[in-house]
C-alpha cells in the first residue's frame, strides 16, 4: 500500500505541493520557537557560568519566602548585608578569601547634562559596582588605565566606553537616586572574557561612592568567597550556611549560575507557551486545509479507488493507503518544516544580532527537542487531518468506478449540523454562564466557551456562509452577469469544501480581530484612566529604580516656582493574615487633587486608617472594621475608613506616615506635580527637567499626555506582535483557500473548456475565479470578524472587575481586515485563475475527469 | 447533381493543413483540404477513425489552429486572428453540440441554454426561446439541474443552447453518440428540423451512417483530404460507399 502511495504522490505531486507547504508553515514555526529559546537558552547558561565562574562561593540576602532578588535590575529584595555576615564568611573553615560586594543602579551623564547611560527610560540598567582588586570577585580585568581609588573615579566597561566615545581622563557624573556626583574616567574594563554585557552598561567606583548611589547604608549586596586550595567549595558553602542568620544563604558559584539559568529557563518557558500558541493556531489552520484537499483528492479519484476495489482491493487497504500518502506527506512536510525553522531562527538571530541585543545567543543549532515537535506535531497533524477523508475512501463502492465522473456523491450536512449546533449551543451557553452567572474567575468559562463555539460555528459554517454567499447570487449576476453566477454556483456546490476554506480563514481574522477589540479597549481605557485618573499637570516618574520616598526630594520639587502640590504615589508589600497584598502609599492630603480617585470619602479623610478595594473587600474587609498589615519590621492596625472603586491599583490604601511604620521599603513610583493656577505648566515643566536632570538623573518629567502615548505604544507593539505571529496562521489559510480552488480547477476542467468553446474569454474565466475566491475570503473575514468581536466583548465583560467597563469596537482596523481578505481572495485566486484560463479548449473538453 | 450558384457560403477553408507533433513523429490530420458550407444546410462529415474529421470540425470552428492554410465563418477569415477575437467569433456566430459534457453542472437547463447570451452580455428573444423550447419538448425541465435529466434531454438542452443565439452556423460532434436508437433519432430530427424550417446551417461529424442519413449532404474524408461527396444521402448508401472506404 505504500508503494502504491508513493506512486500516487509522485504521479501528482503538484495536487499536494500547498498542502505540504501549509504542514511545513506550521512545522516551521514550531521548530523556529524550539531553537530560538534554545539558541537563547544556553547562550545565558554560558554567560552566568562564565559570571560565576571564578566565585566558589556566595552569601546572599534572601527573603523570608526564600526569594532572591532579581539579578538584571540590580533590585534586591532582601536587605543589605552587615559585617557581621562578612566576618562570618570569614572565619569559616576553609575560607580563603571573603570580600563584601556592593552594587548599585544609577545613571552616567555627560558633563553637558545628557544622560550616556541608565537614567529614565527604558533599556539594559546602569550598574555600579565597587572595585574590589580581586579579578575573581569582580569579574572584570582592566583594559587601559587603572582602577578606581578616589571616590570620584571610575572604570567603565569597555563597550560603554567605545559606545559613548569615553577614554581615560574623560570628565562624566555618576548619577544615583538622591544625587549626582562629578567623575573621572581611570580606566576602562572588560567584563568576564568578551565584555559580554547584554547591552548594561557596568561602572566600577570606590565602595563609599557605590554606598551613596545606593542612597546610603553600610552594608553589602553580595558577599564572595573563595576557597583555600584543594578545599570543597560545596562542603564550605554548607558550612557557612549553618552559621548565618536567617535571611542569609550561602551557596557555590557553580549552584548559582545553574539557579540563574533556570530561573532564566523558566521565563523562557514562557515565551515558548506564548508562541506555541501561535504555531498551534496556525496548524489547527493547516490542519482544515489539509482535510480539505484530502477530502477533495479523495472525490477526484472516486473512480480510481472504485476501480481497485472492483479488482479486489479492500476498503480498509484504501483507507491505509490515502494515511499512508498522507503520512509521507507528513514526514517531508516536518523536515521541511523543521529546516524551515532553523532558517527563521537564524534569520531572527542574525537580525537580533545586527541590531545589537543579540550577543547574548548561542550558534543556533536544531535541539532535540525540536526535531521531535516538529515530526510529532507535523504527522499528527497531517495524519489526523486526512483520517475523515480517508475513511470515507474506503467506503467508496466498487460501483463508483461505473458511474459518470460528474455525478457526486452527495452526503447530507445533518450530521455535520447537528454536532456544530450542538458545539455552538454549549459554547455560548457556558460563555453566558460565565458573564451573568457570577461564578469565580468567569473569564475560564468564557475562554472554554469560546472555543466550542469557534468549533462548532466552523462546523455550521457550511450551512450558513454557503447559503448566504448563495444569496448573493443574483447580486453577483447583476454585477458580473455569468461570471457571478457561476462563481456562486461553485461555491455553492461543495458546501462543505467551500466552508472548510472560509473557516480556516474565519479562525485567523476571528483572532485577530478578537486582539484588536480587546486592545482597542484597553487603549480606551487607558486613555480614560490616565486622563481621567490623573488631574496632575505633570508627573515626576522613576523607570529604572523605585524612586525615594525622602522628604527632600518633595521638598526639591515643590521649590519650583509656580508647583503647588507634589503629591507621591508609592507602593509596598505586606501581609494581610498572613497573605502577601499590594498596598499604596499616597500623600493623602493632596491626592483628590492631584489624582482623581473616586474613594468614599475623599481621600483626605482617611484619618489614619486605611481605604480598601473591592478584592479587599470580597477577601472580609469592611468599613469600620480593622485591617493588620504586617511588614518587614512593624505591623500596624488599622481602622477601615473608607472604599476604593476598583481593583487592580493596590487592595489597601494608606498615607505615608502609617506606610513608614512597616518598616519596609516603600518605592515611589511617581510624584504628581499640580501648578498654581493660571500658571504657564511649559514653563513648570522645563523648570522641574533642569531640576531632575542635575539633581535627580533617575526621574524624569512627563505630561499626562506623553503617558498616554506610552502607554498606547506599548499596546500598539503588543497588537503589532500578536498580529505578526497570527500572520502564520493567516498565510496557510491563503495558501488553503489557493489550494481548494486549484483542485476545483482541475474537477471542473471539462466545465470550463466548455464555457470557453461557446464564448467565454480567457479574461472572463479568470475573474470567475477570482469572484469565487474573494466571495470565500469576504465571507470567511466577516464571519470571523462577528466572532471576534463578540468573543471580544464576551471577554471584556468577563474582566469588567480590572476597570473594563465600555467596549471599544476597532472599525478602522476591522474595516482594513476586510480590505485585506479582499486582496488575499485576490492573491489566492492568481495561480488557480491563470491555470484555468490557460487550459486549452479541446484538451479541456476530452478531459477525463 | 446540380449545384446551385447563388448559394451563400457559411464557412470555407482552403488549403488547409494541420501538423499534430513535429519531425518525425509529426502526423498530418488534414493535408491542403478546400471546402464551402453551404448556408441553411445540414452538412455531415464522415470518415474512418484518423480521417481528421474530428480536427476539420475544431479548425473550421476556430477550436483549433491550422498549421497552414485558411479558413472563414462567413466574412470573416479566422486564420490568423488573436484568441481574444477568435473567442469572439465562437461567442457570436458559431453554436456548439458535444458528443458528452455539454452542459455546466451546476447551471440549470434555461441557464445552460442562455449561457452563450449572458456571455456575450445579449438580450434573449423570448419568442424565439418559447419556440425552441416547445419544438424540443423541454418546457417541463427547464429549472432542473443537468443530473437531473435523461442522456436525450440533455443533449436537447445543448441543441437548445446552440439554437437560442441564432448562430451562423452549428457545429456539433457526435450528438447522437451517446443516446439510444430512439433518442438519438429524435435529436437528429430535431436538428433536420431546425435547418429545414429556420434555415439554420449545421455542420455535424458523425461515423454513424444512420445519422448521416439526417443530412443534406455528406463529406467524405480519408487522410485528411475530401475524397467524395453526397447529396440527399440514405443510410444504406452511405454504409456502401463506406464499405468501399475500407470501412
Amino acid at each position: 500500500m505504500f508503494r502504491l502511495a508513493a506512486r500516487s504522490v509522485q504521479h501528482n505531486p503538484k495536487r499536494l505541493l500547498l498542502t505540504a507547504f501549509a504542514v511545513a508553515l506550521g512545522v516551521g514555526l514550531i521548530a523556529a520557537t524550539h531553537i530560538f529559546t534554545d539558541s537563547l537558552d544556553r547562550g545565558f547558561t554560558r554567560l552566568f557560568g562564565e559570571i560565576y565562574d571564578g566565585v566558589d562561593v556566595i552569601v546572599e540576602p534572601v527573603t523570608s519566602d526564600g526569594d532572591v532578588g532579581d539579578p538584571t535590575s540590580g533590585d534586591s529584595v532582601g536587605k543589605d548585608l552587615d559585617d557581621a555576615v562578612v566576618q562570618t564568611a570569614r572565619s569559616t573553615a576553609g575560607v580563603e578569601l571573603a570580600m563584601g560586594s556592593t552594587e548599585a543602579v544609577g545613571a552616567l551623564i555627560g558633563t553637558d547634562g545628557e544622560t550616556l547611560a541608565g537614567g529614565s527610560g527604558f533599556g539594559p540598567p546602569t550598574l555600579f559596582f565597587n572595585w574590589t582588586g580581586v579579578e575573581d570577585f569582580d569579574s572584570a580585568t582592566i583594559v587601559d588605565g587603572r582602577a578606581p581609588e578616589g571616590d570620584d573615579e571610575i572604570v567603565v566597561d569597555v563597550g560603554t566606553a567605545e559606545a559613548h566615545g569615553l577614554t581615560v581622563g574623560d570628565q562624566v557624573v555618576a548619577g544615583g537616586a538622591d544625587g549626582t556626583y562629578p567623575s573621572t574616567v581611570v580606566g576602562t574594563a572588560s567584563w568576564g572574557d568578551g565584555n559580554n554585557t547584554q547591552g548594561a552598561t557596568l561602572v566600577w567606583a570606590s565602595l563609599d561612592r557605590v554606598r551613596e548611589l545606593r542612597g546610603g547604608g553600610d552594608g553589602w549586596s553580595v558577599v564572595h568567597v573563595r576557597v583555600d586550595d584543594g578545599a570543597d567549595a560545596e562542603a564550605v558553602a554548607v558550612a557557612i550556611d549553618d552559621r548565618l542568620p536567617d535571611g542569609v544563604r550561602a551557596l557555590t558559584g557553580a549552584a548559582k549560575a545553574e539557579e540563574q539559568a533556570a530561573s532564566l529557563g523558566e521565563a523562557l518557558k514562557a515565551v515558548d507557551v506564548f508562541t506555541l500558541a501561535f504555531a498551534f493556531v496556525a496548524l489547527f489552520v493547516g490542519a482544515y486545509i489539509i482535510a480539505n484537499t484530502f477530502r477533495i483528492i479523495v472525490t477526484q479519484r472516486t473512480r480510481e479507488f472504485g476501480l481497485m476495489r472492483a479488482v479486489g482491493v479492500k476498503g480498509q487497504q484504501v483507507r491505509t493507503m490515502v494515511l499512508a500518502e498522507a503520512l509521507l506527506i507528513g514526514l517531508v512536510a516536518s523536515v521541511l518544516g523543521i529546516l524551515l525553522g532553523y532558517a527563521l531562527a537564524g534569520g531572527i538571530i542574525g537580525l537580533l544580532k545586527a541590531l545589537g541585543p543579540g550577543e547574548s545567543f548561542a550558534v543556533p543549532i536544531i535541539p532535540l527537542d525540536a526535531v521531535a515537535w516538529g515530526f510529532a506535531v507535523g504527522i499528527v497533524v497531517t495524519v489526523a487531518s486526512a483520517l475523515l477523508p480517508a475513511i470515507h475512501a474506503s467506503r467508496i463502492s466498487p460501483m463508483e468506478a461505473m458511474r459518470d465522473a460528474a455525478t457526486q456523491n452527495r452526503r447530507g450536512l445533518r450530521m455535520r449540523n447537528i454536532v456544530g449546533g450542538a458545539l455552538a449551543l454549549a459554547g455560548a451557553g457556558l460563555t453566558t454562564v460565565g458573564l451573568y452567572a457570577g461564578l469565580e474567575r468567569p473569564y475560564v468559562y468564557v475562554g472554554a466557551g469560546a472555543v466550542l463555539l469557534v468549533l462548532g460555528v466552523t462546523l455550521l459554517a457550511a450551512q450558513l456562509l454557503v447559503p448566504l454567499a448563495y444569496g448573493m447570487r443574483d447580486l453577483l449576476a447583476r454585477v458580473w452577469r455569468v461570471d457571478g453566477r457561476l462563481a456562486a454556483n461553485n461555491i455553492h456546490r461543495e458546501p462543505r469544501r467551500s466552508a472548510n476554506t472560509a473557516a480556516a480563514l474565519m479562525i485567523g481574522v476571528m483572532l485577530l480581530a478578537l486582539t484588536a477589540t480587546v486592545t482597542q479597549t484597553v487603549k480606551s481605557v487607558a486613555a480614560d484612566a490616565i486622563g481621567g485618573q490623573f488631574t496632575a499637570d505633570l508627573m515626576v516618574v522613576s523607570t529604572t529604580v523605585p524612586g525615594s520616598a525622602d522628604d527632600a526630594v518633595v521638598a526639591d520639587l515643590a521649590s519650583v516656582p509656580d508647583v503647588r502640590t507634589v503629591t507621591r504615589s508609592a507602593s509596598l508589600d505586606a501581609r494581610v493574615d498572613g497573605v502577601l497584598v499590594p498596598v499604596t502609599v499616597l500623600d493623602t492630603a493632596t491626592a483628590e487633587e492631584a489624582i482623581a480617585y473616586e474613594t468614599e470619602p475623599a481621600f483626605a479623610e482617611i484619618d489614619g486608617g486605611v481605604f480598601v478595594s473591592p478584592s479587599a473587600i470580597e477577601a472580609g474587609a469592611e468599613v469600620g472594621d480593622t485591617v493588620t498589615l504586617v511588614g518587614e519590621d512593624g505591623e500596624v492596625t488599622l481602622e477601615v475608613t473608607g472604599e476604593y472603586p476598583t481593583s487592580g491599583d493596590g487592595d489597601y490604601f494608606v498615607d505615608f506616615a502609617q506606610a513608614e511604620r512597616l518598616g519596609t521599603t516603600i518605592d515611589v513610583w511617581q510624584y504628581s506635580i499640580v501648578a498654581a493656577p493660571g500658571a504657564d505648566v511649559d514653563h513648570v515643566r522645563a523648570d522641574l527637567e533642569d531640576l531632575v536632570a542635575t539633581d535627580y538623573p533617575l526621574l524624569t518629567v512627563q505630561s499626562p499626555d506623553d503617558m498616554l502615548a506610552l502607554a498606547n505604544q506599548l499596546i500598539d507593539l503588543m497588537l503589532a506582535v500578536i498580529t505578526a505571529l497570527l500572520s502564520g496562521a493567516l498565510v496557510i489559510a491563503m495558501l488553503g483557500v489557493a489550494n481548494t480552488l486549484l483542485l476545483s480547477v482541475t474537477e471542473r476542467t471539462r466545465e470550463i473548456g466548455l464555457l470557453r468553446a461557446v464564448g467565454a474569454r480567457r479574461r472572463s474565466v479568470r475573474r470567475m475565479i477570482r469572484i469565487e475566491s474573494v466571495v470565500m475570503s469576504v465571507f470567511g473575514a466577516v464571519l470571523g470578524i462577528v466572532l471576534g468581536v463578540a468573543l471580544g466583548v464576551a471577554l471584556i465583560r468577563a474582566l469588567e472587575e480590572f476597570g473594563f467597563e465600555t467596549v471599544t469596537i476597532p472599525w478602522v482596523l476591522l474595516g482594513v481586515y476586510t480590505v485585506l481578505a479582499i486582496l488575499a481572495g485576490i492573491v489566492a485566486a492568481w495561480w488557480p485563475a491563470r491555470k484555468a484560463a490557460k487550459l486549452d479548449v479541446l484538451e479541456a473538453i476530452a478531459f477525463d475527469g | 447533381m446540380t449545384t446551385s450558384t447563388t448559394v451563400t457560403i457559411a464557412a470555407s477553408m482552403r488549403g488547409g493543413t494541420k501538423d499534430y507533433g513535429s519531425g518525425d513523429a509529426a502526423v498530418r490530420a488534414l493535408d491542403g483540404l478546400d471546402v464551402d458550407i453551404a448556408q441553411s444546410e445540414f452538412t455531415a462529415i464522415m470518415g474512418p477513425s484518423g480521417s481528421g474529421k474530428s480536427t476539420l470540425l475544431h479548425t473550421l470552428a476556430g477550436l483549433d489552429r491550422l498549421t497552414a492554410g485558411e479558413s472563414w465563418i462567413g466574412e470573416t477569415q479566422i486564420t490568423g486572428l488573436s484568441e481574444d477575437k477568435i473567442t469572439q467569433v465562437r461567442r457570436d456566430k458559431i453554436g456548439f453540440v458535444f458528443q458528452a459534457f455539454n452542459l455546466i453542472p451546476s447551471l440549470s437547463a434555461r441557464e445552460n441554454i442562455t449561457l452563450p447570451l449572458d456571455i456575450a452580455g445579449r438580450d434573449i428573444d423570448p419568442a424565439w426561446f418559447e419556440e425552441i423550447i416547445s419544438i424540443l419538448g423541454l418546457g417541463d425541465r427547464l429549472t432542473h439541474l443537468p443530473a437531473e435529466l435523461s442522456g436525450g434531454q440533455q443533449q436537447r438542452v445543448a441543441v437548445a443552447r446552440a439554437l437560442v443565439a441564432r448562430p451562423e452556423l452549428i457545429f456539433a460532434d457526435e450528438p447522437s453518440g451517446n443516446l439510444d436508437s430512439r433518442s438519438g433519432a429524435e435529436l437528429l430530427g430535431f436538428m433536420r428540423r431546425a435547418v429545414k424550417e429556420f434555415g439554420q446551417t449545421i455542420v455535424m461529424v458523425t461515423h454513424d451512417p444512420t445519422a448521416a442519413s439526417y443530412s443534406d449532404r455528406v463529406l467524405f474524408l480519408a487522410d485528411g483530404r475530401i475524397v467524395d461527396e453526397m447529396r440527399e444521402p440514405t443510410a444504406d448508401r452511405v454504409l456502401d460507399r463506406m464499405k468501399q472506404m475500407g470501412h
